[in-house]
């Protein structure tokens, strides 16, 4: 009698496993077309953009004849299907090129870049999820008494302040005035762990204001829903202590949603933050794409959008997974 | 006025006739003294000459070295990011400007008070009809290198930035003025500049207003980011495109070592930020500040404005050759609309000089100042439109850029000629969409039939006197036409002597203010911000800051 039940559960995991696997790979497939179509979209929306390369570059009042040498050391007067190629064949074997404006290569700017918007988001996102999440459990429990009103007058104004309006206000009383925090989000060089961390302290709480009213009300939405729902009241009939009912069948079901909020932010968090990068002196991956858009460098511009395309699409794919390990429904719902 | 005419004689000896003649007009008052000072400059009178002769005359010029301050610190420099590499051939842009200035020198300095100051030249005399200009080179000034600038070096810098294939960025102020191979070597000092057009003005061609005319040895071959070799009186320690710079001082500086240890740049993407790390205390000086912004600092103790006089100004052209323009009375009834002073007190928060509709603001002494200013009269302006025939106004869209004030401008002229039933809409654009490709048929600025455009600071008016007004001007907005006026700018550039100068602006300046092709409303101050404290931080309104002086 044992061994069918085991090859009958040892069956179950493998169809468990391939599905997902398939879903992975469909997933996989999927991506990398949309990075395709990326490419395409912005390579052809920077050249839509008026005014040519070198006359960004050398400015309007530079003589015709050295903005066209400038444009043909660039190679930038090259028909535009050899520069599509010649981009996207590099980025296929990791050359990311060489900036117009610095005449150096992008990758390192990149990676600088990328890595301190990653440091920002991370200590942003570290604040305000438990924040958040905290927040919005606290709500749903005390539901339509003072601390539910508070937390959602208090979140709903801190989301609708833009971040350089609460960003200048914190420079200005933690910066100027009391000099408790420095202005600049920007360490000097060889700076070590904790002295980065006090740079960033300040820079990322207009970021936590934002976000902080967003996912407590998912949050609290779906604890709400979470709490109303008949296997919370079984539960609790069943006689199991509150904080494991709070723990073991609302906040698993009640997170759901707050997981893709969550997620879509995580690249609002890298590559959004243009405004808080540039008050704080900060150089981000938002400011960087900016910057070159503006200055038409380019390389920089299309290789920094497909890095935030390619980030966009990895985070989106771990919360499909994440919601899928935790959504059963999910899950199973190719067997049906 | 006590005059020693013995003095005079013995310092008119081997003067040039040109020379005499600006000294006879000081003497006999036609030419004053702060003209006479900024004119001389240019024909290269020596600083001791001028000196002696306004002194022989019973004026002292007073001495320009500061006091020696106490040596040593590091200063911390907030400025805008440099849009690009830092290469002296193509540089545009301030934030590179800035940059170059610590580590590399012109010939001449086009000082804040319009005079021609000697820098890696040391003296400059034009041949009799200013067809060839003959420079005197500093000797003894060192490369970073520790290899001496000669006369071989300035050549080729020259050779470099007047070559088309090179495509330097100065090749527009070069155009019609220096060819390549006008620039012949003497001996090791002295460098013959063979024009290509007699010019009066050519010292400033050299000088710091031609940004990328720095002296870089003879045998440069690009990538000036690596070591930055150049005779300025900071060394490069470390460059970070985007981030910053950090440079230490020059100990062998031809002008004395620097007083600071060492200069921390730090980059910016915009203003505010900077006058935030101002007031924070995490920078002591911002190298520039818009107008508008300087407002929240005017008034605080903890910081010092310098306020350096500039010709940058915003110029309103009305294109010529559309309605509803093309008749001149309408051009002069729209300037007739603007209250100058209260754009220099309001706008301008009182850091700006009244323009009078020509590119001659009052500093330049070759300016007329006979010419009455243009002030608002809109009963006047009304008995032109009606004259014109358009006695219920005119209907027009005013196609601008997102820089500075210039949209608050652009509103005060919206409002401003309501008053003659002016309808103007507004098309407000970014910078670099507004200016296209620079050339007609792909250009808003080129193209619109009302636009406004900004010029930054030139020493000497010819630029804004030839691309956007001549006949053949590159940057004409106004599609402006007229025989008349490109003959008498040739002829006021090429003037040599102050009197002859001032006799054509005299022209010129009647000719614009009666056919009105653009507005000029005002010109307005460059501003520098160091925490009170710092001394001796030296900016021109090109963005040079020299720090050489500076002290903490």
């Amino acid at each position: 009698m044992r061994r069918p039940r085991a090859i009958r559960s040892g069956g179950h995991l493998a169809r468990k496993d391939g599905a997902i696997a398939g879903y992975l790979i469909k997933r996989l497939l999927l991506s990398i077309a949309t990075l395709w179509l990326l490419s395409v979209l912005i390579f052809a929306g920077a050249r839509l953009l008026p005014g040519n390369v070198g006359r960004a570059m050398l400015g309007p009042f530079a003589d015709e004849r050295a903005v066209q040498v400038l444009n043909h050391e660039l190679g930038t007067d090259r028909p535009l299907l050899t520069q599509y190629a010649s981009w996207i064949s590099g980025l296929v074997t990791g050359d990311l090129g060489q900036s117009y404006a610095y005449q150096a290569p992008v990758a390192p700017f990149l990676q600088t870049a990328l890595l301190n918007s990653g440091k920002l988001a991370l200590l942003a996102f570290l604040m305000v999820v438990p924040l958040g999440i905290l927040g919005g459990v606290l709500a749903a429990l005390y539901r339509d008494r003072w601390p539910d009103r508070i937390l959602s007058v208090v979140g709903l104004s801190a989301t609708v302040v833009p971040e350089f309006v609460s960003g200048i206000i914190l420079i200005l009383i933690f910066g100027v005035w009391l000099r408790w925090f420095p202005i600049s989000a920007t360490p000097p060089r060889d700076a070590g762990f904790f002295l980065q961390l006090y740079h960033l302290i300040l820079p990322s709480i207009p970021l936590v204001l934002v976000l902080f009213g967003y996912i407590a009300r998912m949050a609290r939405a779906g604890m709400i829903e979470a709490l109303d729902a008949d296997y919370t009241r079984t539960a609790v009939l069943k006689g199991l202590s509150f904080p494991r009912v709070i723990w073991r069948h609302v906040l698993r079901n009640a997170l759901l949603p707050t997981i893709s909020v969550i997620s879509t932010q995580t690249v609002y968090l890298i590559g959004g933050l243009v405004v808080i990068e540039i008050l704080f002196h900060y150089q981000g991956i938002g400011s960087l794409i900016y910057v070159a858009a503006t200055k038409k460098d380019f390389p920089m511009l299309q290789d920094g959008i497909m890095a935030i395309g390619i980030l966009f699409t990895i985070t989106t794919l771990f919360a499909d997974l994440l919601y899928a390990v935790l959504n059963p429904r999910i899950r199973f719902q190719r067997q049906e | 006025m006590k005059r020693n005419h013995r003095l005079l004689d013995l310092l008119r000896k081997g003067r040039s006739p040109l020379e005499n003649h600006l000294i006879d007009g000081f003497v006999d008052g036609r030419v004053s003294r702060r003209e006479f000072l900024r004119h001389g400059s240019v024909l290269g009178l020596s600083v001791p000459l001028l000196s002696a002769t306004t002194g022989a005359l019973g004026f002292q010029l007073a001495t320009s070295s500061p006091a020696r301050a106490a040596s040593g610190g590091t200063l911390r420099v907030g400025q805008i990011v440099p849009a690009g590499s830092i290469e002296p051939a193509k540089i545009a842009d301030g934030g590179g400007i800035t940059v170059l200035s610590q580590v590399a020198e012109n010939l001449v300095l086009s000082a804040p008070d319009l005079t021609a100051q000697p820098l890696l030249a040391l003296s400059w005399a034009p041949n009799d009809d200013g067809s060839v200009w003959t420079f005197k080179l500093r000797p003894g000034v060192k490369f970073h290198d520790g290899r001496v600038m000669n006369a071989g070096d300035v050549v080729a810098t020259f050779d470099r930035l007047t070559d088309p294939e090179v495509g330097s960025n100065a090749l527009s102020a070069f155009t019609g003025v220096l060819s390549k191979g006008g620039t012949r070597k003497v001996d090791d000092l002295t460098v013959e500049f063979h024009l290509d057009a007699p010019n009066g003005s050519f010292p400033f061609t050299v000088s710091t207003d031609n940004y990328n005319a720095v002296i870089l040895p003879a045998d440069y071959a690009g990538d000036f980011e690596a070591k930055m070799n150049g005779t300025g009186p900071f060394k490069m320690v470390s460059y970070a495109a985007k981030q910053g710079a950090s440079f230490e001082r020059n100990p062998d500086y031809w002008g004395g070592a620097p007083l600071l240890d060492r200069v921390e740049f730090s980059f910016y993407d915009d203003y505010q930020p900077q006058i935030l790390a101002l007031l924070g205390n995490e920078i002591d000086v911002v190298q520039y500040i818009p107008v508008l912004q300087a407002a929240a600092v005017m008034s605080n103790p903890e910081i010092a404005v310098i306020n350096t006089p500039s010709s940058a100004h915003e110029q309103v052209h009305m294109r010529n050759d559309m309605a509803p323009f093309t008749d001149k009375r309408v051009r002069q009834a729209i300037a007739l609309c603007l209250d100058r002073n209260q754009l220099v007190q309001g706008l301008m928060r009182g850091m700006a000089e009244v323009g009078n509709d020509s590119p001659f603001m009052p500093a330049y002494p070759s300016t007329d100042k006979t010419v009455a200013q243009r002030d608002i009269d809109i009963a006047t302006a009304r008995q032109l439109m009606e004259a014109a025939g358009m006695p219920d106004g005119f209907e027009v869209e005013l196609t601008t850029e997102k820089y500075q004030e210039i949209p608050e401008y652009a509103q005060v002229i919206q409002n401003a000629v309501r008053e003659i039933g002016g309808r103007i809409t507004l098309n407000i654009m970014d910078q670099g969409a507004y200016y296209g490709d620079a050339v007609p048929g792909k250009s808003a600025w080129l193209d619109s039939t009302l636009g406004i455009t900004d010029y930054g600071h030139r020493g000497v008016p010819n630029v804004f006197l030839q691309a956007p007004l001549l006949s053949t001007g590159t940057w004409n907005g106004a599609h402006f036409n007229n025989k008349e006026y490109d003959g008498l700018v040739s002829g006021y550039v090429a003037a040599l002597d102050l009197e002859a100068q001032r006799s054509a602006a005299g022209k010129i300046q009647r000719l614009l203010l009666d056919e009105t092709p653009i507005i000029f409303g005002y010109f307005y101050n460059f501003l520098t911000a160091t925490r009170t404290g710092v001394s001796g931080v030296v900016p021109t309104a090109m963005s040079h800051l020299f720090l050489q002086q500076a002290s903490l």
